[in-house]
C-alpha cells in the first residue's frame, strides 16, 4: 500500500461526516442569517431570505435590538427572567447533586451500582413524561394538594399550574438535574480516597476537608455539570409551556418559539437566537476547551 | 434527553474495575447515614412521579390524578381511545421507533468514523470538525431545529419537512455522542496494537478493522444506546421538522394533549416507549457484559453505568 | 498512555469553520425556492403603517380586499386554479389530510366517513394546529399536502392570493341547503366559492359557579374580570392575538374590533399589560378542560368551549356548575368557522364528499354533541336547543342564534401592516413584560 494512500486514509474516513456536519449544522446556521438578514414579503410576511452577506439588510436585528434596549423594551424582562431561573436552577441543580453524587461515589459501598443505575434512569425516561408526572401530580385534586392538606383537613389553596414561577424552577431542577449529576459523580469519584485520608490525618477537619480538598478536585465537574446545564436551558421553551402557560413565566425560548410560528416574524425569531448564540459563545468554547483538556489529562 | 449533551466528563472517565470502597470510617459514619438519606430522598424525588405516571396507564377510569381500579382498558380494550384501537396513537408509536432505529443506524457509523479520523488526522480541517462536534454538543436544541427549519423552507433541498427532515436533525443532534465516546476509548487503546499489527503486516485499514473496531465495539454499543434513547426522548427537533400528524412523535403528542384533554392512553403510550428503551438498555447491557466476560474486564452494573 | 494535546481551538480556526458555510449556501441560492407570490404585484412596503390607519375596513395597500359584512367580497378565481369537473369518481386508497384545531372534531365522525367510502378505502389522517398563522405559516411552507382545512375567515383573503385554496364544485355539495341561509351566500365568500360553513360561536367569558361564586355576567362590565386581583392566578384568556385584543378594544369602550387607529391599540396594549400584572393570566384555548377540571376557575373562550366542558367534568362534580356569558344579543365577538379544500391536497374530488359528509344533518349533530360547537344547521333550532337537551339550561347563554351575526362584531382579515401591529402587541403581551 502506498504512503499516499496512508496518508489520504483518515480524511477518507472522517470525510462523510464531516460533509454531514457542513450540510446539517453549519449550512442551516448560515441560513438563519440569511433569513434574519433578509427581506420579509409585503402580503403574507413571509420573510425572503438575503444569500449574498453584501446584501444583508439589518432591520430586523434592528427590531429586535429595539425591544430589549430601546424605550419599548419588552424582550428584556423574559431574557432577564431567563437568567433569574437559569440562575437559581442551576445553584439548586448543584446543592442537590453533591451530596447525592458524594454519597454515591464514597459511601454507597456495595449498593454502588444499584445505586449509580438509579442515578443514570431519568437519562432513559422521556422528558416530556416526566413533566407529564408532575402535570398529574400537581392538579387541583392530585397527589401533592392531597398531601399538603392532608387529604383536605388543612385549608389551602394553591394552583401550582397557573403561572407559578415556583411551579416552573422546579420543572427546570427537575428535568435538568441529571445532567449535573453524572459530570459531578465522575469528578468526585476521581478524587483518590487516599488522598482525603493524608488531609484527615494532618488534621483537617469536616468542613476544611471539603472546602480545601473536595471542593478544589471536583471544579472540572462542576463547571462541566454547570454548563451542560445552563446552555440548553437557555434555550428552553417547553418546561414552561408545559407547567404553566403564562406569560408571567415566559422565557426566552418561548418568545423565539412564538415568533417562528407568526407571519412576518421569523426573522425576528431569527435574530433574536443569533443573539442568543452570541451570548452563549463564550461559555460554549469554554465547554469544548475544558473537554479538550479533560482529554489531555486522560 | 431532549437536553442532550452527554456528561463529557463521565463519558471520558474509565470504567472503574470493581469500584472503589470507600475507606473512611468512624467518624463519617454519622455522615453515611445524613447522606444516605438524602440520596433516598433524592432517588424517590426523582422516579416515584413516573412510577405513578406508569401506574394510572392501569387506571380503570379517565382520571389521570385518582385511582378508580385496575385495568388494562387504555392498552387494549377502550373502543376509542386504547393505545390499540387509537390509531393514530399506533402510528405516532411505530414513527417514534422507526426514527429511533433509523436515526442511530445512520449517527453510529459517522460518529465512529469521524472518531478514528480525528484520532489520527492532524491540521485545520479536523480541529475544526472537532471543534464543531463539540459545539453541537452544547448548543440550544432549538438553534439547530429553527436552522434546518429554515434551511428545508427556503432552499431548494431534496427533501421538505417530515421524516427525512427529522432524521436529519437529530442524526446531526446525535452525533457527538458517538465521536466524544470513540475518541475516549481510542485514547486509552492507544497505538501500540495498531503499530503491532502493522509490523505483522497488516495494512492501515486491516489494522483498523482486525484490531481496532473489535477493541471499540463496546464503546460503539454504549453510543448506539445513548443514540436510541436519545432519539426516542428528543422534542424541539422533531416538532420543528414535522409535517403533520404522520409524522407526530411521542414527545410531540404528550406536549400537545398534557395540557389539553388526556386520557390515561397517553400514560400508556409514554410507559410503551420507557418500556422500548428499557428494552433496549437491558440488551445492550447482556450484551456488553458477554463482550466484557470475553475480554475480562469488568462487568457489574456500575461500570455499564458509568459508560453511560 | 500517549498523550497527545489538542492545540487549542483559535479564533482564526473558528471563522474558517464557518467560512466553510458560504460556498455550499451560495451554490445552493442560486436554486433556491421561487417563493410564489401570488398576488398583483405588490407596491407597498411591509413597513407604512400609517397608510392605512384609522380606516379598518379599507381595502389594503397590497391590492387584497378586505371583506366585512358592510363590504361582501366575491374573491376571484386565479387562472388555473378552476373548480374541478362535475361528476368525478372520489380517487381510491386515498389519505385524505385534515388540518384542524385539537378536539375540534369527533374522532367518530370520521371512522364513519372512512365506513361510508370502504369502496375507495379512505384513511383520514388528522393534524392540527394551535393558531391560526401558525397554520397559515405551515400550509404556505407546502410542506404537507392538506386536503381539507379547519380554518377562519380572516386569513381566506391570504389563502385565495397565495393561490393556497381551491374553488368548490356546487355539483358535490347538495347539503348546502340544510345550513343557515345566511352561510349560503356568506359575506366572507359570496356565492360560497371556496368555503362550506362548519360552526357558528361568540366569544365570552366562562367559569365555575362553585369556584367563582359571583355572577360575572351581572356586573356593569363584566370583561372587567381580567382585570380583577381577586382571581389572580386562576383565569385565563385565549391563545388568540386577535380575540384578546379585541375583547380589550371592547372593554376600553370601543366597538371596532379590527381597528387600526394606533391610539385604539396603543391603549390595547396598554390594558393587556395591566391585565398581566394584575391578573397574570394563563393563555391557552384548553379552557373547554381546564374549567372543568378547575385547573382554571375563569377563562375567556368560545361559546362551544363550555358546551364541550360538561364533557370533561371529573367525576363527582356537577356539569351544572359550568356557566358562560357573552354580551347579550349577540353585541359582542362573534365568528364562524369553515370548511375548505386546500389546493396542495392530493384528494380534491373525496376533500369535496367530505365537505358534504360534514353537512349531511346526522353528521353535524353528532359531530355538534362531542365537539360542543354549534353547526349552523336548520334542523338544530335556538329556540329549542335546550328543551331537545342538546345544550343544559345552565349554558343557554352559549347557544348562537342566527340574527345575532347581524349584530355582533366579526374579526376581519387585516392589512399586512396592521396585522403587523396586532401581532406585536401580542407579542409584548406573551412576553410577559
Amino acid at each position: 500500500m502506498g504512503g499516499r494512500l496512508q496518508r489520504l486514509l483518515w480524511p477518507i474516513l472522517g470525510l462523510p461526516s464531516i460533509v454531514w456536519i457542513v450540510l446539517f449544522f453549519l449550512v442551516p446556521l448560515y441560513v438563519v442569517f440569511c433569513v434574519s438578514f433578509g427581506d420579509v414579503d409585503p402580503i403574507f410576511r413571509t420573510p425572503i431570505p438575503i444569500w449574498n452577506p453584501l446584501e444583508w439588510r439589518f432591520d430586523q436585528v434592528a427590531v429586535v435590538w429595539d425591544r430589549l434596549v430601546g424605550p419599548d423594551n419588552f424582550y428584556l424582562p423574559p431574557v432577564l427572567r431567563t437568567l433569574y431561573y437559569v440562575i437559581i436552577a442551576v445553584v439548586a441543580c448543584l446543592v442537590i447533586s453533591f451530596p447525592v453524587a458524594y454519597f454515591a461515589a464514597r459511601y454507597a459501598g456495595r449498593y454502588r451500582a444499584l445505586v449509580l443505575a438509579l442515578l443514570v434512569a431519568p437519562f432513559w425516561i422521556s422528558y416530556m413524561m416526566r413533566m407529564l408526572a408532575w402535570i398529574n401530580l400537581l392538579q387541583p385534586d392530585g397527589l401533592v394538594n392531597a398531601v399538603i392538606t392532608m387529604g383536605g383537613i388543612v385549608p389551602l389553596d394553591v394552583n401550582w399550574l397557573s403561572g407559578n414561577p415556583f411551579t416552573v424552577v422546579m420543572g427546570l431542577i427537575y428535568g435538568y438535574v441529571p445532567y449535573m449529576m453524572l459530570p459531578l459523580f465522575a469528578a468526585l469519584d476521581r478524587i483518590n480516597p487516599s488522598l482525603l485520608e493524608a488531609a484527615r490525618d494532618m488534621g483537617a477537619g469536616g468542613f476544611d476537608l471539603f472546602r480545601r480538598v473536595v471542593l478544589p478536585m471536583s471544579m472540572p465537574g462542576v463547571i462541566a455539570g454547570t454548563l451542560l446545564v445552563a446552555l440548553p436551558m437557555m434555550g428552553d421553551y417547553f418546561t414552561t409551556d408545559m407547567l404553566s402557560k403564562s406569560p408571567s413565566t415566559s422565557m426566552v425560548g418561548n418568545l423565539i418559539n412564538l415568533s417562528i410560528a407568526t407571519p412576518g416574524q421569523s426573522g425576528q425569531a431569527g435574530a433574536l437566537l443569533i443573539l442568543l448564540l452570541l451570548v452563549l459563545l463564550l461559555p460554549m468554547v469554554w465547554y469544548t476547551r475544558s473537554t479538550a483538556k479533560a482529554e489531555v489529562r486522560s | 434527553m431532549t437536553v442532550s449533551p452527554a456528561p463529557a466528563e463521565a463519558i471520558l472517565e474509565e470504567s472503574q474495575p470493581g469500584g472503589r470502597r470507600s475507606r473512611l470510617r468512624g467518624s463519617s459514619d454519622a455522615r453515611a447515614y445524613g447522606l444516605a438519606t438524602i440520596t433516598t430522598i433524592y432517588l424517590l424525588w426523582s422516579l416515584v412521579p413516573v412510577a405513578i405516571v406508569v401506574l394510572f396507564s392501569f387506571n380503570a377510569g379517565r382520571s389521570r390524578s385518582t385511582w378508580q381500579g385496575f385495568s388494562t382498558r387504555w392498552y387494549t380494550w377502550d373502543p376509542d381511545g386504547s393505545v390499540l384501537n387509537d390509531e393514530s396513537i399506533r402510528i405516532t408509536l411505530m414513527h417514534t421507533i422507526v426514527l429511533g432505529i433509523v436515526a442511530t443506524v445512520i449517527t453510529v457509523p459517522l460518529g465512529v468514523l469521524l472518531a478514528l479520523a480525528l484520532d489520527r488526522w492532524r491540521g485545520r480541517i479536523p480541529a475544526g470538525a472537532n471543534f464543531t462536534v463539540l459545539i453541537t454538543f452544547v448548543i440550544p436544541e432549538i438553534a439547530l431545529a429553527i436552522g434546518l427549519l429554515f434551511m428545508v423552507t427556503y432552499l431548494a433541498t431534496p427533501f421538505g419537512l417530515g421524516t427525512t427532515a427529522q432524521v436529519v436533525g437529530l442524526v446531526t443532534f446525535q452525533l457527538a455522542y458517538p465521536v466524544v465516546i470513540c475518541r475516549a476509548r481510542l485514547l486509552t487503546i492507544g497505538t501500540h496494537y495498531e503499530e503491532a499489527a502493522r509490523d505483522l503486516g497488516a495494512t492501515a485499514l486491516g489494522a483498523i478493522r482486525r484490531v481496532i473496531l473489535p477493541m471499540l465495539f463496546p464503546a460503539i454499543l454504549v453510543s448506539a444506546i445513548i443514540v436510541f434513547a436519545g432519539v426516542l426522548d428528543d422534542f424541539v427537533i422533531v416538532r420543528y421538522l414535522s409535517s403533520g400528524a404522520a409524522t407526530e412523535t411521542t414527545s410531540m403528542r404528550i406536549y400537545q394533549t398534557a395540557r389539553a384533554a388526556p386520557t390515561p392512553a397517553l400514560n400508556a403510550m409514554a410507559t410503551i416507549i420507557l418500556l422500548v428503551s428499557t428494552l433496549a438498555i437491558v440488551a445492550g447491557w447482556l450484551f456488553y457484559r458477554r463482550l466484557n466476560r470475553r475480554s475480562g474486564s469488568s462487568t457489574d452494573l456500575g461500570s455499564f453505568a458509568g459508560q453511560l | 498512555m500517549t498523550n497527545r494535546p489538542r492545540r487549542p481551538v483559535s479564533r482564526r480556526q473558528v471563522l474558517q469553520a464557518s467560512a466553510l458555510a458560504l460556498p455550499g449556501a451560495w451554490a445552493l441560492s442560486s436554486c433556491a425556492r421561487e417563493q410564489p407570490i401570488g398576488a398583483p404585484s405588490s407596491s407597498a412596503s411591509a413597513g407604512d403603517a400609517s397608510s392605512s390607519a384609522g380606516a379598518s375596513a379599507s381595502p389594503s395597500a397590497t391590492g387584497i380586499p378586505i371583506a366585512s359584512p358592510q363590504n361582501p367580497v366575491k374573491w376571484p378565481i386565479n387562472p388555473g386554479n378552476e373548480p374541478i369537473a362535475s361528476d368525478l369518481e372520489p380517487e381510491p386508497n386515498a389519505t385524505l389530510r385534515l388540518y384542524n384545531y385539537p378536539d375540534y372534531v369527533w374522532n367518530r365522525v370520521l371512522k364513519n366517513f372512512q365506513k361510508e367510502y370502504a369502496d375507495y378505502n379512505v384513511t383520514i389522517e388528522l393534524s392540527t394546529f394551535n393558531d391560526l398563522p401558525e397554520a397559515l405559516t405551515k400550509i404556505r411552507s407546502g410542506s404537507v399536502p392538506y386536503d381539507v382545512g379547519f380554518l377562519t375567515y380572516n386569513y381566506l383573503g391570504k389563502l385565495v392570493y397565495g393561490d393556497l385554496i381551491r374553488p368548490l364544485n356546487h355539483s358535490y355539495i347538495p347539503n348546502i341547503v340544510d345550513a343557515w341561509d345566511s352561510f349560503q351566500n356568506p359575506w366572507y365568500d359570496q356565492e360560497w366559492q371556496y368555503t362550506v360553513p362548519y360552526t357558528v360561536y361568540t366569544t365570552g367569558i366562562g367559569w365555575r359557579s362553585d369556584l367563582i361564586p359571583e355572577d360575572i355576567g351581572a356586573r356593569p362590565d363584566p370583561y372587567n374580570v381580567f382585570w380583577d386581583t381577586k382571581y389572580a392566578g386562576e383565569l385565563a384568556v385565549l391563545d388568540d392575538d386577535r380575540e384578546v385584543i379585541g375583547m380589550t378594544i371592547l372593554r376600553n369602550g370601543g366597538t371596532d374590533v379590527n381597528s387600526a387607529d394606533p391610539a385604539t391599540l396603543g391603549a390595547a396594549r396598554d390594558a393587556m399589560l395591566e391585565m398581566l400584572s394584575l391578573s397574570q393570566p394563563r393563555v391557552t384555548i384548553t379552557g373547554y378542560t381546564d374549567i372543568p377540571e378547575g385547573t382554571l376557575s375563569l377563562s375567556q373562550c368560545w361559546s362551544g368551549d363550555m358546551i364541550t366542558g360538561q364533557y370533561y367534568m371529573p367525576e363527582g362534580v356537577d356539569p351544572s356548575v359550568l356557566r358562560y356569558w357573552s354580551p347579550p344579543e349577540g353585541n359582542g365577538l362573534i365568528g364562524n368557522d369553515f370548511l375548505c379544500i386546500l389546493k396542495g391536497g392530493e384528494n380534491p374530488v373525496l376533500a369535496h364528499h367530505f365537505l358534504n359528509y360534514m353537512l349531511t344533518n346526522d353528521v353535524a349533530l353528532e359531530n355538534f354533541g362531542w365537539v360542543g360547537y354549534q353547526p349552523p344547521m336548520k334542523s338544530l333550532s335556538p329556540d329549542t336547543m335546550v328543551a331537545d337537551g342538546w345544550v343544559p339550561e345552565n349554558l343557554a347563554s352559549a347557544v348562537v342564534r342566527q340574527e345575532w351575526f347581524d349584530v355582533g362584531y366579526p374579526l376581519l382579515e387585516l392589512p399586512p401592516a396592521v396585522e403587523a401591529e396586532y401581532q406585536a402587541i401580542w407579542q409584548q403581551f406573551k412576553a410577559g413584560a
